[in-house]
Parts: C-alpha cells; sequence; structure tokens
C-alpha cells in the first residue's frame, strides 16, 4: 500500500498550528494567526509541507479544528476543536482524563474516558479573564514579555493579590502595585494566582480526574503550570508541544476517517480543495 | 447666606459644587489623575474661585466617592449612592430610578419619593458597562471620548459585536477596522453592546419611570440614545451629568448646615 499522509490544521484565534503524519509526526509548523494572517493559513500549510517534503497532492486527507476552521478551502472536513483535542491528547499521553487547555483567547475543561473520547466540556470564551489574553494584556501594561512571564513569576518571594477578575481592571491594578513599589516577581506571581483561580474554578465543574493535561499556550508559562499545580494539588503532564495536540488531533481524526473508509469500502467523503488563501467571514 | 459644598473624587473625573442654599452657584469638573488628595484640593479651589469664595466661607463640605478619604477639609462623608439619589432627586424630582454610568463602574439604582435610595446593583467585576469600555475603544478608533456620541448616531449600518468584553471588543473593533468597517458603524455597535450590559441590570432590578441618567456615560448622547432605544423609555439626563453625586452631597451638607444653625 502506498504510504498516506494526513494533516491537521488548528487554526486559532492567536495561533495557527499544523501537524503532517503518516503513522508518526513528521512535520510540524506553529504561526500567529493575527487580525491580517489568518488570511495566510494556506502559507503556514506551504511551510508545514516544505518541511515534510511532500506536495500538496500527496495529503490524503485534511481536518480543519479550531475558532477559524470554517473558511479553509483546502479542508477535507472540519471537526470541533473539543474533539481534536481530546483525540491529540489521547494519542500523546493516553492516561489523561482531564485536559485544560489555555488558549490566547479561550480556555477549555475537556474531560475524557478510557478511549479517549471527550465526554463533557466547560468553555470560557466570553471574558477575557481566565484566557491567554489577561497575561498578554497585562505583561504589555508591566513592560514584560509574554514568554518570559512564567520565569519570572518563579522568583516571587511574596506574592502581591490581584483582586479585580476584569482584565482591563487588573491591568490598571497592576500598575499602581508596580508604582507603589512591588517587586515585578512578586506582581506576576499574582496574576498567575489569579488566572489559575479563574480557570481551576470553571474545570473544576467538570469533576477533574487524574491525570491531568495542559495545553495550549498557558502550558508554556511555567509560573501558570505551577500555580495551576498547587490549585489541583498534584502535578501535570505537559505535552512536548503544548500548542500543537488540537492539530495533531485533526490529522488522526483524518487518518481515522481514511481507515474507516477503507474497512468499510465506502468512497472517502472528501471536498473539492485548492490550497488558496483562506476567507475570513463566509460571503 | 449659607454657603456649602459638596465633592465627589470619582476613580476617572473630581467633581465640586458649591452651593448658597438650595441653590447651585459654582461647579468644578477635573481629571483625578494619580494624586487624590492634591486633585482634591484643587477642583475644591477652582470651584470656590468660580464662586468667588474661600474656604473660610463654606459652612459644610461633604465627601463621596471612590476616593472620598482622601478630602481632608470635608466635615463628612457620604456613600455615592446616598449622594446620587439625592442629587438624582435635586434635579428630577419625579425620578423613581438612574442609571449612573461613571468611569469604573455602572450602577443602577431605585430611589423614593424624598430622594433616598431604596435599592441599588453595582456593576464592578466587568468593565464591558462602564465608562471604561468606551475609553478603551476611542483609544483604539484614534476619536476623542467626547467625540464618539455625535459619530455614533451618523451610523447607517451598525456593526454588531459578538462579544460582552472589553479586551475582546477591542480586538473585534480592530478587525473590523482591517474589513472597512466605518468608525461610526463600530461605535454604534459598542454603543449597543454596552446598552445590552446595562439593561441586564436595569431589567434585574426592575425598576420604574421616570428613569435619569447620570454620570459621565450620560455626556455621550450615542449611549444615551442606545439605552433608550434597549429599554424602550425615554431618559430623564441633565446638563451636566457628571456632577450629580457631588451635588447631592452638596445637598446634604446643605441640611447639615440648617440643622446646626437651629440647634441651640
Amino acid at each position: 500500500m502506498k504510504s498516506q499522509y494526513f494533516a491537521g490544521i488548528d487554526i486559532g484565534s492567536t495561533m495557527t498550528k499544523i501537524a503532517i503524519m503518516n503513522q508518526a509526526l513528521l512535520a510540524s509548523v506553529v504561526g500567529p494567526t493575527g487580525p491580517e494572517h489568518r488570511k495566510l493559513a494556506n502559507e503556514v500549510m506551504e511551510e508545514a509541507l516544505a518541511k515534510a517534503n511532500l506536495p500538496f497532492e500527496a495529503i490524503t486527507y485534511v481536518v480543519a479544528t479550531g475558532y477559524g476552521r470554517i473558511n479553509v478551502p483546502f479542508a477535507d472536513k472540519q471537526i470541533t476543536e473539543i474533539s481534536c483535542h481530546a483525540r491529540g491528547v489521547g494519542y500523546l499521553l493516553p492516561e489523561v482524563r482531564t485536559v485544560i487547555d489555555i488558549g490566547g483567547q479561550d480556555c477549555k475543561g475537556i474531560k475524557l474516558n478510557d478511549n479517549g473520547q471527550a465526554v463533557d466540556f466547560v468553555m470560557n470564551d466570553k471574558c477575557a479573564a481566565g484566557t491567554g489574553r489577561f497575561l498578554e494584556v497585562t505583561a504589555e501594561e508591566l513592560g514584560v514579555n509574554l514568554e518570559d512571564m512564567g520565569r519570572l513569576s518563579l522568583e516571587a518571594k511574596n506574592k502581591v493579590e490581584i483582586s479585580s477578575t476584569c482584565t482591563v481592571f487588573a491591568a490598571q491594578e497592576v500598575v499602581a502595585k508596580l508604582s507603589a513599589g512591588a517587586p515585578l516577581p512578586d506582581i506576576i506571581a499574582g496574576l498567575h494566582e489569579a488566572i489559575a483561580t479563574r480557570i481551576y474554578g470553571m474545570v473544576r465543574r467538570l469533576k477533574i480526574e487524574r491525570e491531568v493535561a495542559l495545553t495550549g499556550g498557558g502550558a508554556k508559562n511555567i509560573g501558570l503550570v505551577k500555580a495551576l499545580e498547587a490549585k489541583l494539588g498534584f502535578p501535570a503532564l505537559v505535552p512536548p508541544e503544548p500548542l500543537l495536540t488540537g492539530a495533531i488531533g485533526a490529522a488522526l481524526m483524518g487518518r481515522d476517517i481514511v481507515k474507516q473508509a477503507g474497512e468499510s469500502g465506502t468512497t472517502l467523503p472528501r471536498s473539492e480543495r485548492r490550497l488558496q488563501e483562506v476567507s475570513l467571514f463566509t460571503q | 447666606m449659607v454657603y456649602v459644598a459638596g465633592i465627589d473624587i470619582g476613580s476617572a473625573f473630581s467633581k465640586a459644587v458649591v452651593m448658597a442654599g438650595n441653590k447651585i452657584i459654582a461647579y468644578q469638573v477635573k481629571p483625578s489623575g494619580g494624586n487624590y488628595r492634591l486633585t482634591a484640593e484643587q477642583v475644591m479651589e477652582e470651584a470656590l474661585t468660580k464662586a468667588k469664595l474661600s474656604l473660610e466661607d463654606i459652612g459644610y463640605t461633604i465627601a463621596t466617592g471612590y476616593g472620598a478619604v482622601n478630602v481632608s477639609f470635608s466635615q463628612g462623608a457620604v456613600s455615592d449612592i446616598s449622594c446620587l439619589a439625592r442629587g438624582v432627586y435635586y434635579l428630577f424630582p419625579t425620578a423613581r430610578a438612574a442609571i449612573d454610568i461613571g468611569g469604573q463602574f455602572t450602577r443602577v439604582f431605585k430611589l423614593d419619593n424624598r430622594g433616598r435610595a431604596t435599592a441599588f446593583l453595582l456593576s464592578e467585576k466587568c468593565a464591558a458597562g462602564s465608562g471604561r469600555f468606551l475609553q478603551v475603544i476611542a483609544k483604539v478608533l484614534q476619536i476623542d471620548l467626547k467625540d464618539i456620541g455625535k459619530l455614533s448616531l451618523k451610523s447607517r449600518n451598525r456593526v454588531d459585536f459578538n462579544t460582552g468584553c472589553a479586551v475582546f471588543a477591542e480586538s473585534e473593533a480592530v478587525s473590523r477596522i482591517a474589513e472597512g468597517a466605518a468608525k461610526e458603524d463600530i461605535l454604534a455597535g459598542l454603543h449597543r453592546a454596552l446598552a445590552a450590559k446595562v439593561q441586564t441590570m436595569v431589567e434585574r432590578l426592575g425598576i420604574e419611570p421616570d428613569c435619569a441618567l447620570v454620570g459621565g456615560g450620560g455626556k455621550d448622547i450615542g449611549l444615551v440614545r442606545s439605552i433608550e432605544e434597549s429599554l424602550a423609555c425615554s431618559l430623564l439626563v441633565p446638563e451636566e451629568p457628571q456632577i450629580v453625586a457631588a451635588l447631592g452631597a452638596a445637598s446634604m451638607a446643605g441640611e447639615q448646615a440648617a440643622a446646626i444653625k437651629t440647634s441651640p
């Protein structure tokens, strides 16, 4: 049998992620989505294809997921990010029963069964508090790179309490704390505590079961991971590339679809697809 | 003649009102800035200058607002909700409810026929229902906060916002600008989103007319019209909506001064 390749593309609010797989992960790309860049998802795909050294035609099946999955003209199918995250985490970390995904603009809790299927979920995409945006906005206010927030917070000696829930008010509050002389690491640790409280409060509604995986951009922040682990009362698992679970899951879902079609002898439900720009909205 | 004063140190603006008996003779509004103590002195000084008076002429001063504790020259402090209710009553005796849209909070309250607040709701957890929301957006659209009301009324094709969060609305506004949406249509959509938040509070409290709209939000005609549309009723808006709490405080100070005068 000629070898088959599968692509998963996860267009998030902030980052676009692509995974190309056959039996294993062959290539992956993580690039910013940005207000303009969403249109350029095809270029991210081309970059991934170049890394895998494959032409687009060699891809058997393409699954799109994430917030921007709807208008991807080069996908065969769209699948919700809940299912794709579950599939991706189940593949990478089979012992996981609860996933906490902290994205740039939303936050999800997903409950998995023993087969790695999503059985329940909670989500916040209505309010920036408890999402990556909270840290992005407050980091900017503090003049700190988002990537440095985690490391800096580990140097905290006296965590500052942040009383605001709202991102806008918290941004004001950190400026006031800073001008009152609070050390930067103590403020950042307070911010991680605030966002962890918010996330944990939401995910707890699912009745958290071990193991717990942290995914999304938030999982790359060591300070936030530690703050969440303190709430959980046990260590969490973080995949090697926590941004990529949705894209890997999408590629695997594509593989599952092709395998099923092959077994049942049905023709593959594939759409007419072209590697071209993603339209922002339905015309 | 007994002169009294009310001073309201808000999160965004500070206001002072000087009254002679029951009549307003001068007022002043200025940004609160970072030093409330200094601002309190300045805003009072400026109002007194307008009234051609000095602090010694003032028989009684009541402070209110977020930063009331920073007013060193007052004889007492009263909660902002009580002062707002009294100020609304002074201006509109028929009002039985009011919406106060301030820089940081929005309040909705009911008042009785003597100008006393009987019930209220406060949005303090979220910027989306407050003046802060409009400040954030005015900055993104690079327009002056005081111009957004008139501009919004010109909208022909309102942009609908999917979000009730000030942070997400900011990025949504940026995306819509990138797509070529007109500023007025974006503003009209944001006024609609803010009005929806206010409407939720009003419905939760269950108010009866007449209803007044006070606070800095009352200066934004686009917002006023949007809330009127949401609530399907017209609102009483004072000429100077920002000074209502300070006015209520001054009115209460007048009562105190009169009581001192008549007591043996």
